[in-house]
């Protein structure tokens, strides 16, 4: 019989990649379970934006502290994905979104984001590339982007480096628990281990049913296109104030424009299609926002899934009546808060306590299933 | 490198600001080429030139601008004033 | 829904099975970013041109007088952006975008060229095989004046003839097969006695003007600092390898060069249906029925673009996809489809044996994508290495779209078209085969589109934007 490891990490997006590379380096034997490549859903598809003026209000202590983190990813991740700290701004075109806006970054600013508002005026200094119909921007110097392509690169050398057993190309199908521990079954054979985290993005529901819990999740299906190589035409990350855009220009040339349109598809089949009504929708709303952008051509546009809870934070924590059994993700903006939140669960499964409280499930289980617990 | 036997109009268009003769019609890579306007981008890395190459649409090395909007030589048919202006590096 | 049966390309494939498909009664759209139906090969002339007669113009010519004679509602000079499920279609033409719907679709999207990369063969000066014979017989223009005309397979012919014809100079033709390899061939090519009897035209032009012919030899290095001014010459073995010997260096001023064609297949790949790596067929292509049916209810391919079988074939393809079509739309009783497909059924398989010698002589040579050197570029669009390919795999990406995201090859504007086929073999190389590297996932928009074309004019206040997410 093979070894038994401390901890087993199923799927590896950008949750359960920081939390088997925290875990490896706090001492423990890990293994890492990923039906793909390693970060080729969600935390490689993601628009890359790490921001505060899109993150829920109840993440922005997690945001803030996660950001600070990818700002210094070549000191724990080792290796580059193109992190660029840069302004922010959020822009309201209307009288309508004015309000939305101060009513928005208020509770963002509360909430710790250094988030002020400023006039159209000063919007168009902080970023010439603007439109000047621009009535007020929610300004925040905490802000930026990452070429989220990379991140499965940079985590690959990093667990590897730490020491972490990478299954990559091994779909996991489901878990028995044992005496010590858990039993794993895959596609190429049993992986035994003390501890286990679903941290499957989407698919954290089946994973979950695998133990007799039922936590619904809903699919998002994000679309996004980006641009071919054009000249500079903006150098911050913008948006708008209810959120539905996103946009940056890469330091190679690249814009990606995004917010989540909603595109076509399931956990089952993945993002299979895109709405071309809603890339229209989305390409205009980027060019009202920018408007030298419409001298670029769209090279390319995909969706990808994202994970949201009944409540719309996290799932996040030990799954209750399961001793030794956890489950991370289903982060709102969860490419920009992942990290933090995932060490932080790291940080629990190595018996510390988390500098700040994790999101347990209970709170979305209904009585019943959670006393019942499996089997 | 048209043919000879060209019946078509010769008009002027411009091309980086400096005016180029050309023929009613004719591809605009032709036109390019016949005044020895080889290169029409420059690699990203590299600063490489490059010029048109598939001719039929599809490796877009001769995107350039025309009248300030993107598009692909080989499928641009030159017309009288039209402003041409290549990307250089981008 | 707008149309019986959208089409996607009007080459020999598409129209013909538009034409197929429209005298059964059902409404057809055909679309093409030409302006003008025939495809590459037979593309129409530009207007104003008056150029000598040919088999291309002549086939050309009264393919489009049918189009033009039928119900076919014709959608040239489009270009098709995005395609989505049962199915609709938006097209960016003359008067912005436009959309169509039909329960079924046809791809006929032809091919593009594949050119294994050498030192220097991304210099100006430097263009495809494919490309030239559109120079030739549409733009009526030389590549050059002094011409080296290198490859594999029978354009390599046809490109210096036309170019001997429009006056220029062929430097050399330079062939990867040697004379064995054609004459290996004349029982198949003797199937087809009016190609073989046009072949043999080229030959007697060519020797004519007795231009030089490097039998197994292939281009080692295009030479020149803002555009070609030299190719360098080497030796190849029966495998496409460079072998010792003497190398020839010759002066020109355009070298035009293809090893080849890539079925421009993205439209199954698009929708994920069945696919399967056939080398001689050009790589990766769809599985189709005998009808050209792909294993998605309602979508259809036909022509190069559902694997390199050549201009007659595809005729017949396309006539065989449009009839299914006709004949699953209820059109067309079973009786009447066995009828009616009976004729191109027979043509395509007499076509066979000449379009599988000369797929042959295109299929990639693996010992020739062995030979790119490591600092070589593989993809035109972001100057990505061959060597920087190979470190991905050091990497431990194991299939296409994973070095992708390692490189940034294939991300361009070309969106992987040009370097796909070569970087798969690199990468299959070292992981063991090409169904395992897998190709890079098709995605929209088809060809990249002007974000001005593609938002047209609109009012702010129209745009749908969604409910705001939660706070
Ligand atoms: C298009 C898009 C744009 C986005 N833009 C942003 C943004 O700009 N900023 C931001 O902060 N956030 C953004 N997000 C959100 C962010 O990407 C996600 O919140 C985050 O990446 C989720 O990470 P994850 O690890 O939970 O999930 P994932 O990255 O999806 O990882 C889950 C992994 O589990 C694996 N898996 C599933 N089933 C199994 C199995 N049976 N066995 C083994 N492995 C399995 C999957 O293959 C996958 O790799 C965006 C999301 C999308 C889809």
């Amino acid at each position: 019989m093979s070894t038994t490891y401390d901890l087993a990490v199923i799927g590896g997006g950008v949750h359960g990649s920081t939390c088997a590379l925290f875990a490896a380096r706090g001492g423990m034997k890990v293994a890492l379970i990923e039906r793909g490549p390693l970060c080729r859903e969600a935390s490689g598809v993601n628009a890359g934006t790490l921001t505060m003026q899109m993150t829920r209000v109840a993440l922005i202590p997690y945001a803030l502290r996660a950001h600070a983190m990818w700002a210094n990813a070549s000191e724990w991740l080792g290796h580059d994905v193109g992190v660029v700290v840069c302004d922010g701004l959020s822009l309201a075109f209307t009288e309508q979104e004015e309000e939305l806006l101060s009513f928005r970054a208020g509770k963002r600013r509360e909430a710790g984001a250094p988030i002020e508002l400023i006039s159209g005026a000063d919007a168009l200094r902080v970023e010439p590339g603007i439109s000047d119909k621009v009535r007020l921007a929610g300004y925040c110097k905490v802000d930026g982007y990452a070429n989220a392509y990379l991140t499965g690169l940079a985590f690959r050398r990093a667990l590897l480096g730490a020491g972490v057993d990478l299954m990559e190309n091994t779909p996991a199908s489901g878990i028995d628990r044992e005496e010590s521990g858990f039993a794993v079954k895959t596609a190429t054979g049993v992986v035994r281990a003390k501890r286990v985290v679903l941290a499957g993005g989407v698919w954290i529901e089946p994973m979950l049913g695998w133990l007799g819990i039922d936590l619904p999740i809903k699919t998002l299906i994000n679309q996004l296109v980006v641009t071919e190589r054009v000249r500079p035409v903006m150098r911050t990350v913008v948006g708008i104030a209810n959120g539905l855009l996103s946009l940056k220009q890469y330091p190679h040339g690249t814009v990606v424009i995004g917010g989540g349109w909603q595109g076509i598809g399931d956990r089952e089949r993945g993002g299979v299609e895109l709405m071309p009504d809603r890339i229209v929708g989305n390409v205009r709303l980027a060019c009202h926002a920018i408007p030298e952008l419409k001298d670029a051509r769209v090279a390319r546009a995909w969706a990808g899934l994202e994970a949201e809870t009944a409540d719309a934070l996290p799932a996040a924590g030990p799954i209750p009546g399961i001793p030794d059994a956890y489950v991370c993700g289903s982060v709102h903006s969860g490419y920009t808060s992942g990290p933090y939140i995932a060490r932080l669960l790291a940080d629990r499964i190595l018996g510390h306590e988390p500098a700040l409280p994790l999101f347990p499930i209970d709170r979305l289980l209904n009585s019943g299933d959670a006393e019942r617990g499996p089997q | 490198m048209a043919q000879e036997t060209d019946g078509r109009p010769v008009v002027t268009i411009s091309v980086d600001g400096a005016p180029l003769e050309a023929r009613a019609g004719e591809m605009l890579t032709t036109a390019l080429a016949r005044s020895g306007l080889l290169r029409l981008r420059q690699s990203p890395r590299n600063g490489a030139p490059r010029g048109a190459f598939c001719h039929m649409g599809v490796c877009q090395e001769c995107a350039l601008h025309v009248d300030g909007a993107v598009r692909q030589a080989c499928l641009t048919p030159v017309r009288a004033g039209m402003a041409v202006e290549r990307r250089g590096v981008l | 829904m707008s149309h019986d049966v959208i089409i996607l390309g009007a080459g020999p494939a598409g129209a013909n099975a538009a034409l197929a498909a429209a005298e059964t009664g059902l409404k057809v759209a055909l679309f093409d970013q030409q302006p003008e139906a025939g495809g590459q090969v037979w593309r129409a002339p530009l207007p104003g041109l008056a150029l000598p007669a040919s088999p291309e113009k002549a086939g050309g010519d009264a393919l489009r007088a049918r189009l033009a004679a039928s119900s076919v509602d014709l959608r040239l000079g489009r270009t098709v952006w995005s395609v989505g499920a049962h199915f609709r279609l938006d097209a960016l033409g003359p008067d912005g975008n436009e959309t169509v719907e039909a329960p079924r679709l046809i791809a006929a999207t032809g091919a593009h060229e594949r050119v294994v990369p050498f030192p220097g063969w991304t210099l100006p000066g430097v263009i495809g095989l494919a490309a030239a014979t559109v120079l030739l017989k549409s733009h009526g223009a030389l590549p050059g004046q002094r011409v080296v005309v290198a490859g594999c397979g029978p354009l390599l012919a046809a490109v210096a003839t036309g170019i001997v014809k429009m006056g220029g100079t062929v430097v050399a033709i330079v062939d990867l097969a040697g004379p064995g390899d054609w004459l290996r061939l004349l029982p198949a090519l003797a199937t087809q006695p009016r190609l073989l009897a046009r072949g043999a035209g080229w030959a007697l032009k060519l020797g004519g003007k007795r231009v030089p012919v490097h039998f197994r030899h292939g281009v080692r290095a295009a030479l020149g600092a803002d555009a070609v001014a030299r190719v360098r010459l080497a030796p190849v073995d029966a495998q496409g390898a460079f072998t010792a010997g003497p190398e020839i260096t010759l002066e020109a001023d355009a070298l035009t060069v293809g090893h080849g064609l890539v079925p421009g297949n993205e439209l199954p790949r698009l929708f994920r249906t069945e696919q399967t790596f056939d080398r001689r067929r050009g790589g990766f292509v769809p599985v189709l029925d005998a009808f050209g049916r792909t294993s998605l209810d309602g979508l259809y391919a036909c022509g190069d673009g559902a694997g390199l079988r050549g201009v007659l074939v595809a005729e017949a393809a396309g006539q065989l996809a449009g009839l299914a079509c006709a004949h699953d739309a209820g059109a067309l009783t079973a009786a009447a489809f066995a009828e009616r497909t009976k004729a191109p059924a027979a043509a395509a398989a007499q076509a066979r044996p000449f379009s599988d010698a000369m797929a042959g002589m295109m299929a990639l040579r693996p010992a020739q994508v062995a030979a790119i050197p490591p600092e070589t570029v593989v993809c035109r669009c972001e100057d990505v290495t061959r060597a920087e390919i190979e470190a991905a795999y050091d990497d431990g990406a194991r299939d296409l779209n994973q070095m992708k995201q390692f490189t940034r090859c294939g991300m361009g504007p070309c969106q992987g078209r040009f370097c796909g086929d070569v970087a798969g073999e690199i990468l299959a190389a070292k992981v063991g085969s090409r169904e395992k590297v897998g190709t890079y996932t098709a995605r929209p928009p088809l060809r990249p589109v002007p974000l001005a074309d593609l938002m047209g004019s609109f009012d702010y206040g129209d745009i749908p934007i969604p409910r705001p997410a939660p706070l």
